[in-house]
């Protein structure tokens, strides 16, 4: 089979000792990078993308594709054991994975992840190397009409995402699609909501929002509530960090529907780990037999949304590497390399840098299994940087958010909206609001109002390109499905109302 | 245990450092010393597009030649407003440099107050950049003429830009108001966007950089039809330029260039001005530059004050024209 020997070649290229080396480089730092609260993956690889003008160009993006991917590795860890995320996208492995640590599980917990992410990493994988031209094609015929459709889908899904009351649910989503809208109007070109504050003219910040939601108001939360959690008393053996047979049935579904959503939401340009892990996380709770489970320490509340956020990273590479076509930020820095290097991705890039396109492949494999191997061992360590006195930890904490934030746009009132954002999270959590239906309704707002709008310009205002075109006539009918399902389980389930312990 | 904490520790010190490194404001000596320390570039876009790449192209030559290294700082955001407002904050020294764009003089008519004023508070150094935009079409499409797509698609026309305000959607808007006049102008997040809609047929024309979709045109899923420089871009000899296509008037150059603080001494200019100058004309980055479908040329401080009025005058005509409501 061509692809096959293809692949080999790619092999072959990816097992030097140099490129090894910078794989090895790129995930390590990938991985750190991802712990570290708020410091995320495009503002690392725009610091290193000078130093790859020096180095050949196979290196250097495996070099920086690895931070990229690495970083989604760690990006968990922060979530499960301090409940604040590293990144935006595993704010939803907060819901299930703090509980799990809070349960004396956490060791569990990170195994769980780090075996989730290598499986959606894994998945999209095989896709791109099997099927990338194909899927390429498919993801970039999604028109407006489509998107708005997925993210209507998305939307109803996340309903589900609250424990408690439905109608506190509904209102944070709204709040959330109303925050979205904040800065400037891409159809017209005026500024919304930015008070004359120059920061706001790109909109909030998805990390200042996402970190202090969830950061900053979960270290108010334990100072407020003086009982500061704290673990880590005896050694952690690797019996105790092994999952139980009842763990790993959940995780092994989860898992593989985790990849598939992750990899689905990863290909099409313009969306982003955040929705992919979201939806995952939303469609788990609605499958689940014990969806009154989540939010307490469920399973497949992170294993799903860890598989489905790097089976993202990686399906993210399809569009960029077979069309030329970057999916978000970080993928356009990481053509701009190429482009320094003379290489233009497209549709020939396969066929004229074969070594090249197949040398990453077979590098994001390798790189994979560098971060299993990496990652496993360092569990122990993890779960001891909880018996570190929260007197030391929180400092440290909100210092690292700080500077993260601050690094996405060298902003300084980003840092002060993130603490805005954490007094804000914090008297939600106080009231029983939950924060991640406001994340998501975030992310999704603009994106739908934008197709919204763009799909009736290009159809001349007439409402019937949803149904008339058939990829949003399906994800309309599923939508319309969902809403049936949960209205008739609301009927038989009057009293589902589980309180989320403050 | 403990290594992990020293780690730690080191990594949030190296982070600190890095961070007081860049607010360094160590009082330097006038124009003769100049420069004895790294000098600051501030990039009001992100890393990797095309103003940061050339900026870093001609940054490394330009370093050596005047002995100091040069730091890039990218400040994306609110149309520039964001690097301007850091760029007024710093002292006319030389020390603090701003790469400004032909996009720079649309904001000066589309925002109705800026806290600066541009042509007062910052004075040009030199060119760096040059380049085209590229009117393009889907292959399929079978069109490789624009007068016959014009005449195809007449008031149906549909075109993809970026955002409102861009030059490429401005210049959407002058290419309406010369050649057809009920067109639908489509606007999109970002150019890969603008691509995607081209290559699913939902458009008959995009207009973009060259630079930006020079991939798109080596791999033939986009088809270049017209280009709007004054002459033909070196790098596709065969397309005629807008106005060899019948568009009179449909000229559009965009151009980086490097500015400083008002009151900068005038010796210093002339040193930067020289060793830009210097740097862009060599082979090297001549290549490079052309790699990336841009053109590398310095002018002089007049020349670059002229070209930002009557840019900013050509804006406010088709600002004007077209009816956008200034901010």
């Amino acid at each position: 089979m061509e692809t096959l020997s293809l692949l080999s070649m790619g092999f072959e290229q990816a097992l030097t000792p140099e490129a090894l080396l910078f794989c090895f480089i790129g995930v390590s730092l990938g991985t750190f990078i991802g712990v570290l609260p708020g410091i995320g993956s495009l503002t690392t690889i725009a610091l290193c993308l000078p130093l790859t003008f020096h180095l050949e160009p196979l290196l250097g993006l495996i070099m920086l594709a690895g931070i990229f991917y690495g970083a989604q590795y760690g990006s968990s860890t922060a979530s499960i054991l301090l409940n604040v995320p590293g990144s935006a996208p595993a704010a939803i492995t907060c819901l299930d994975g703090y509980p799990m640590s809070r349960q004396g599980r956490a060791g569990i917990a990170l195994f769980i992840t780090t075996i989730a992410s290598f499986i959606g990493g894994s998945f999209a994988i095989l896709l791109l190397i099997f099927f990338a031209p194909v899927l390429a094609e498919f993801a970039i015929s999604f028109s407006a009409a489509d998107y708005f459709s997925i993210m209507l889908l998305a939307l109803t899904a996340a309903s589900t995402l609250s424990v408690g009351s439905p109608l506190k649910g509904l209102a944070m989503v709204s709040l959330g699609l109303l925050m979205g809208m904040v800065g400037t109007d891409i159809n017209s070109g005026q500024f919304r909501y930015t008070f004359g504050i120059p920061a706001l003219a790109d909109g909030i910040n998805l990390v200042a929002l996402a970190m202090g939601l969830f950061g900053v108001a979960e270290i108010l939360n334990n100072l407020a509530a003086g009982n500061v959690p704290q673990a880590g008393k005896e050694k952690i053996s690797f019996k105790q960090m092994l999952p139980t047979p009842e763990d790993w049935r959940a995780f092994r579904f989860s898992c593989l529907r985790g990849s598939f959503i992750g990899s689905f939401i990863g290909m099409l340009p313009g969306t982003g780990p955040t929705i992919a892990t979201f939806m995952a996380y939303a469609a788990e709770k609605k499958l689940s037999k014990t969806p009154e489970k989540f939010g307490h320490g469920a399973v497949a509340g992170i294993s799903a949304p860890e598989a489905a956020n790097n089976a993202s990273v990686q399906a993210a590479f399809i569009p960029t590497l077979t069309l030329g076509v970057p999916g978000d930020a970080i993928m356009a820095v990481m053509l701009g390399g190429l482009l320094i290097h003379g290489i233009t991705p497209g549709p020939q890039l396969v066929t004229t840098d074969a070594a090249l396109f197949w040398g990453v492949v077979a590098s994001f494999w390798i790189g994979n299994i560098i971060l299993l191997i990496l990652n496993l061992p360092m569990i122990g360590l993890w779960v001891k940087l909880l018996s570190i006195p929260y007197r030391f930890l929180f400092p440290a904490v909100l210092f690292l958010i700080c500077i993260g934030v601050y690094s996405v746009n060298n902003n300084s009132t980003d840092v002060l909206l993130t603490l805005v954002f954490g007094i804000m999270g914090f008297y939600f959590n106080r009231h029983g609001f939950p924060s991640a239906p406001l994340l998501l309704g975030f992310v999704l707002g603009p994106l739908m109002e934008e197709n919204f709008r763009r799909a009736l310009v290009l159809s001349d205002s007439s409402l019937a390109t949803f149904v008339d075109r058939p990829i949003s006539a399906v994800f309309l009918a599923m939508t319309a499905v969902l809403l049936v399902f949960s209205f008739r389980r609301k009927a038989t389930l009057t009293d589902d109302k589980v309180q989320l312990a403050p | 245990m403990i290594s992990v904490l020293r780690l730690f520790t080191l990594m949030l010190l190296a982070i600190s450092l890095a961070g007081c490194g860049s607010e360094d404001n160590v009082t330097a000596g006038g124009a003769d010393t100049w420069p004895d320390k790294p000098v600051r570039i501030i990039i009001p876009f992100g890393p990797g597009g095309l103003a940061d790449v050339t900026m870093r192209l001609a940054g490394e030559p330009l370093g050596e030649l005047l002995g100091e290294r040069l730091v890039m700082e990218n400040r994306p955001g609110a149309g520039g407003v964001a690097a301007a407002t850091t760029m007024l904050n710093a002292d006319a020294d030389g020390y603090t440099l701003i790469v400004l764009t032909n996009g720079t003089t649309i904001t000066e008519t589309l925002f109705d107050d800026l806290p600066y004023n541009i042509t007062e508070d910052l004075v040009p150094v030199s060119a760096v950049a040059w380049f085209d935009l590229v009117l393009l079409v889907n292959p399929d499409s079978g069109f490789t003429d624009l007068q016959a797509l014009l005449e195809a698609r007449g008031d149906n026309l549909r075109i993809a830009t970026i955002n409102p305000g861009s030059t490429q959607n401005l210049s959407a808007e002058l290419f309406k108001s010369l050649a057809s006049n009920n067109a639908t102008i489509i606007p999109y997040r970002t150019t890969p966007d603008v691509l995607g809609a081209l290559l699913r047929g939902e458009v008959d024309l995009a207009i973009d950089a060259y630079t930006a979709l020079k991939g798109a045109i080596d791999n033939n899923q986009a088809r270049p039809i017209a280009v709007t420089g004054e002459v033909r871009n070196p790098a596709m000899p065969d397309i005629p330029t807008a106005v060899e296509a019948g568009i009179t008037g449909f000229v559009v150059t965009g151009w980086n260039a490097l500015y400083a603080r008002t009151g900068t001494d005038p010796a210093i200019i002339d040193r930067l001005n020289a060793d830009i100058a210097s740097v862009l004309a060599t082979d090297d980055i001549r290549t490079r530059f052309a790699e990336l479908g841009v053109e590398a040329r310095a002018n002089t401080p007049q020349e670059m004050q002229q070209r930002f009025l009557s840019d900013i005058e050509k804006w406010r005509r088709v600002i004007e024209a077209a009816g956008i409501e200034t901010l």
